[in-house]
């Protein structure tokens, strides 16, 4: 009985974490119907920028992660404007790979700018240990859970009461009648990216902070993002909450209590995405697409 | 300058090249395939393998991906399936590479279809991920061989490279043998897709790709056509696979990972979708371009000595950049580019 | 629409003339070695080729860096040194970001365009690639993938082995888990389990491994592949701590490592964490932090040895950057420097330096002597596996200490 608390406080504290990521790259489809390869790189980003305000200039550190946020805001923003706005109109496969090319060249600079060392993390959460409903569970991933949900709340109100968000979700439904309201589409992507840019980045410090260094390791939780927001529904931001805390209790009870020699910890995401994409390729939440001829 | 065509017969009319200029560039080119192997060296010969096998998969990839319009990024897991069905038949049942090869096709050419499935039910996006949980699965079957008997890598036995029995290094050098099997089977690829799209089969794959629901509407069968693109795909990259095997003598998963179906996706995007020639141009030129970026740096270190602690950036980099400015500035690719200079010369001195 | 098309029939041209750089480029050129010092005039000679690959931007580039640095450093401090019989030794080298493909092409390169005698490369997937080629070419060959696999000269007459095989870096291990049992005064016997990578690579000394436990009356050790990209081991170490192990051997690279350790701390689960060579690094420290303590590991190029010292000590002189990765960067020099051993006796014995020659030298000459960092390194005509023997080392107060002398696996 313990094992199976521990294994479900384990999966939901990851779940969390992947929910954060699969987010941003939800918002972006929503609004410009953009698939993001480059998510993992966006988390990146917002590591290594952390590391570098809190570690290597040396502000104090909650000062130093809303720097680092809005730098990474700033920099959605341009890869918007620079990369994504010459592609409007052309076909899916080749939006696909511009992020695919994004995400290289992101890498590239990333590694020329601060190198391939992995960098100690800068320290902010507490790393003690409590026991929770008889389960031990890190105080770390506590507070990113905490921090994943916090995050949910106020993009949940920012969508339903704000002014750009209704906008953002206007976008996302239909784009010529927005524009006929007269909403600036081209704004609603600039706000969409920037808050992709936002959620990654708090989920590459939250990666951080349990990885105990900045590295690129902290990417590939990037490739896990398909199976959370195929599962949740691509563009449902519900979904992709609850896509991310399914395939984490998943992956946490494949791997506790399949045969370890096995090894399916791995793979179980993928199987459950392509059985999803069999029986319900919407997702649990995501909007049938109706096509008209 | 040319005034039209005048065909004075249904055999002119029906030519795959009708004009005398276009037969002549094949003969040129021809001619340089066959004169390259004796005047270059082995790490020249070994780049023309590279690309040609490449370049093999890649048509296979565009027929799926340009043709018929069916976005997938599973073709490194397709082309590991030919390797190492290739690979375990010259292991374990000691079958020649006469064998292997076509046996190797043919059952990637099934399994593509399997996986094709998906296709029936899913478009666009959807399906690009659902061929990357194919390729993850793929991938993960492989490092967990030890059902299949795979351990670090496959080596396959020199004794399998022979055809009919005579041994290819009866022709010289492995690179050099290797050469003429490569290059024969990417000109018998070229022919073969290159008619394919002339038939009715071909003609079913385009109206898919450009809107499937009138192609049903006008009887092409979607479900069986969709699955003929997939395996008409799997099989060229089974072929790729297969040769890969037998030309490196060793292969492991490594070779296979969604980094390699990334390299084809960039391939036929850079050189040109649903083009043959854009599929070797596409190969060719993210064959060459790491291979250009070290020799440049070679070339300039005297002038900029930091460049050796960026080169490694500079190629990563250069990757993600080459893919991003094509599709930007030139989104037919190559192709286009090439087009674009035979137009300027056809049609001089008007501009269209 | 006129100057569209020109813009774009001139960046064809360009891509043309690109093209025809690659052709004119691939003649032999200068060395491209980063830092270090310049060769100076050779004086005995033409200068000694050697060539080899590095992952500096791919999957393995947190360690590859530091090797790499660790490999250049020694050919610029034997080339200040005085180069070998006179000639300046020439580092031929490129960044494969583990590409495979792109390492079969810098092989091939190197070795039929610039003409390099001896070659260095470095992860598995490269070293089972090339195996075959550099037997062909007669090109000495070693790296630091440690499969049994490579030992054998029957089978790979030029891959030579500078640290012991993954096989061997596990018996060892458990040899000196077996003995911390009995010297913390346990009774019975202990349980072992893996936690390994999940790839060829995490699997490779499990047959032994498990042999020599069950020799010794153990229990078939608990096998338990951490899926790469886990950003939570929990589930994992649930299993581990069910069967209740006490000694656990992380065959794996040094984040999934440290993330097992952190999270093994939060289950507050009581094993002892033993690391093989390639978590056993600086690295490990650095990313488990505190967690770390304790954990020990198998570190087959000890950086207390006075062969470390000269190396360190040059790299501060210098002033190159590693990333705080003695260890790594050690590895890297010394393995460079039993690669360089064989080529200066073979000049020295008055023969042709050519990869065959280099090849007989290594198998006849005796033991190599690498300053302590290693036993010395000897190969045979029938067995190349040269080390044989490592030391046991255990993170104390955030350092790596040596806490025995050289174990060997036999």
């Amino acid at each position: 009985m313990e094992k199976f608390v521990q294994l479900t406080l384990s999966g939901i504290a990851n779940g969390a974490i992947f929910a954060l990521v699969a987010l941003g790259f939800v918002l972006i489809y929503k609004s410009s119907d953009v698939i993001n390869f480059a998510q993992g790189e966006l988390l990146l980003i917002g590591a290594y920028l952390t590391y570098t305000t809190v570690e290597m200039i040396g502000l104090w550190w909650p000062l130093g992660v809303i720097v680092a946020v809005l730098l990474a805001a700033i920099i959605g923003v341009l890869i918007e404007q620079l990369v994504l706005r010459p592609l409007i109109g052309e076909p899916v496969i080749s939006v696909i790979m511009v992020t695919i090319g994004l995400s290289s060249l992101l890498r590239a600079i990333i590694g020329g700018i601060w190198g391939v060392t992995p960098r100690t993390a800068p320290q902010f959460l507490p790393r003690d240990t409590i026991t929770l409903f008889g389960a031990s569970v890190g105080v770390d991933r506590l507070w990113a859970f905490a921090l994943a949900l916090t995050l949910f709340v106020l993009l949940t109100l920012f969508f339903r009461y704000s002014r750009e968000g209704i906008a953002v979700r206007a976008v996302a439904d239909d784009q010529q009648a927005a524009l006929s309201m007269g909403i600036s589409v081209k704004k609603v992507w600039a706000v969409a990216w920037a808050i992709a840019a936002i959620t990654a980045s708090v989920g590459g410090i939250l990666l951080m902070s349990i990885f105990g260094g900045v590295s690129g390791q902290i990417a590939r939780v990037g490739l896990l993002v398909f199976p959370v927001v195929i599962l949740g529904g691509l563009d449902s931001v519900p979904g992709a909450i609850v896509g991310g805390l399914i395939i984490g209790l998943l992956q946490s009870f494949a791997g506790g209590y399949l045969p370890p020699e096995l090894g399916m910890g791995e793979v179980v995401p993928f199987i459950i995405l392509l059985l999803i994409l069999l029986i319900r390729p919407y997702g649990l939440f995501g909007q049938r697409i109706i096509e008209r001829v | 300058m040319q005034s039209g065509t005048f065909h004075t017969s249904y055999a002119s009319d029906m030519a795959m090249r009708p004009f005398w200029i276009q037969r002549l560039r094949i003969a040129l080119v021809l001619i340089a395939l066959l004169a390259f192997p004796w005047f270059a060296d082995r790490y020249w010969l070994n780049l023309a393998n590279t690309i040609a096998i490449a370049a093999i998969g890649a048509i296979g990839l565009n027929i799926l991906v340009g043709y018929t319009g069916q976005i997938s990024i599973g073709h490194g897991g397709f082309l590991a399936v030919g390797a190492y069905t290739a690979g375990l038949m010259a292991v374990r049942l000691d079958m020649p590479m006469w064998i292997t090869i076509p046996v190797a096709s043919c059952f990637t050419a099934l399994v593509g279809a399997f996986f094709g499935l998906p296709s029936v039910r899913l478009k666009g996006l959807y399906l690009a991920i659902a061929t990357l949980a194919a390729q993850e699965i793929i991938i993960w079957l492989l490092t967990h061989g030890k059902l299949l008997g795979i351990g670090e890598s496959l080596s396959l036995p020199r004794a399998a490279n022979n055809l009919f029995g005579l041994p290819l290094s009866a022709l010289g050098n492995n690179d050099f043998a290797f050469y003429w099997i490569t290059v024969g089977f990417l000109i018998l690829t070229v022919i073969f897709v290159s008619n394919l799209f002339r038939s009715r089969t071909g003609r079913a794959f385009v109206a898919i790709r450009d809107q499937d629901i009138a192609a049903q509407v006008i009887g092409v069968d979607l479900f069986r056509y969709k699955l003929l693109a997939f395996a008409a795909s799997s099989f060229f990259a089974g072929l790729a696979g297969a040769l890969t095997a037998h030309y490196r003598g060793i292969i492991s998963w490594e070779r296979f990972t969604i980094d390699t179906s990334i390299l084809f996706l960039a391939m036929i995007i850079i050189g040109g979708l649903g083009s043959v020639s854009g599929s070797i141009y596409g190969a060719a030129f993210m064959t060459l371009l790491p291979a250009l970026l070290s020799n440049l740096a070679r070339a300039i270190s005297g002038l900029v000595p930091d460049i050796n602690t960026y080169l490694p950036y500079i190629q990563q980099g250069a990757f993600g950049l080459a893919i991003i400015l094509f599709l930007i500035f030139e989104p037919e690719g190559i192709v286009k580019m090439w087009r674009n200079v035979k137009d300027y010369f056809r049609l001089w001195p008007f501009s269209y | 629409m006129r100057n569209e098309r020109r813009r774009f029939t001139l960046l064809a041209l360009t891509l043309a003339l690109a093209l025809l750089l690659a052709a004119c480029g691939g003649q032999p050129q200068p060395p491209a070695t980063g830092g270090g010092t310049g060769g100076g005039a050779p004086s005995g000679g033409p200068p000694i080729k050697i060539g080899a690959i590095f992952d500096l931007t791919g999957a393995t580039a947190d360690v590859g860096t530091p090797y790499s640095k660790g490999q250049i450093a020694f050919i610029d401090w034997k080339n200040a040194n005085g180069g070998v019989a006179g000639r300046q030794l020439q580092l031929i080298s490129q960044d494969y970001a583990y590409e495979v493909p792109r390492a079969e092409e810098l092989y091939t390169q190197f070795v039929t365009q610039d003409g390099v005698v001896v070659f260095s490369g470095w992860g598995t997937g490269d070293t089972e690639a090339l195996k075959g080629k550099i037997s062909e070419d007669k090109i000495p060959f070693i790296s630091a993938s440690y499969s049994a696999s490579l030992a054998n000269p029957a089978e790979t007459p030029y891959n030579f082995l500078v640290a012991p095989t993954y096989s061997d870096q596990m018996i060892i291990a458990m040899k000196w888990a077996l003995d911390d049992w009995k010297a913390k005064g346990k009774s019975g016997l202990p349980k072992f389990a893996y936690l390994i990578n999940d790839s060829p690579f995490g699997r490779s000394p499990l047959a032994d491994g498990t042999a020599f436990a069950q020799a010794n009356g153990i229990e078939t050790p608990l096998e338990v592949p951490s899926p790469r990209g886990a950003t939570d081991l929990t589930p994992q170490l649930t299993q581990i701590r069910d069967y209740g192990a006490n000694y656990v051997f992380l065959q794996n690279v040094s984040s999934p490592a440290a993330l097992a350790i952190k999270n093994a701390k939060s289950l507050r689960l009581d094993v002892q964490f033993v690391c093989m060579n390639w978590c056993a690094n600086e690295l490990l420290i650095k990313l488990a932090g505190a967690d770390a303590e304790g954990v020990v590991g198998a570190v087959p190029f000890s950086p207390e040895g006075e062969g470390a010292r000269v190396a360190l000590n040059f790299a501060k002189e210098k002033g190159i950057d590693y990333g705080g990765a003695d260890s790594t960067f050690v590895q890297g020099w010394t393995a460079m420097s039993i690669l360089v051993a064989g080529i200066e006796r073979t000049l020295k014995d008055g023969k042709e330096l050519t990869g065959e020659n280099i090849k007989n030298t290594l198998e006849t000459m005796g033991p190599i002597d690498t300053g302590g960092v290693t036993p010395p390194v000897v190969f045979s005509t029938t067995d190349h596996a040269g080390a044989k023997a490592l030391r046991m080392f255990r993170v104390e107060n955030g350092k790596w200490v040596a806490i025995t002398d050289f174990i060997s696996a036999r």
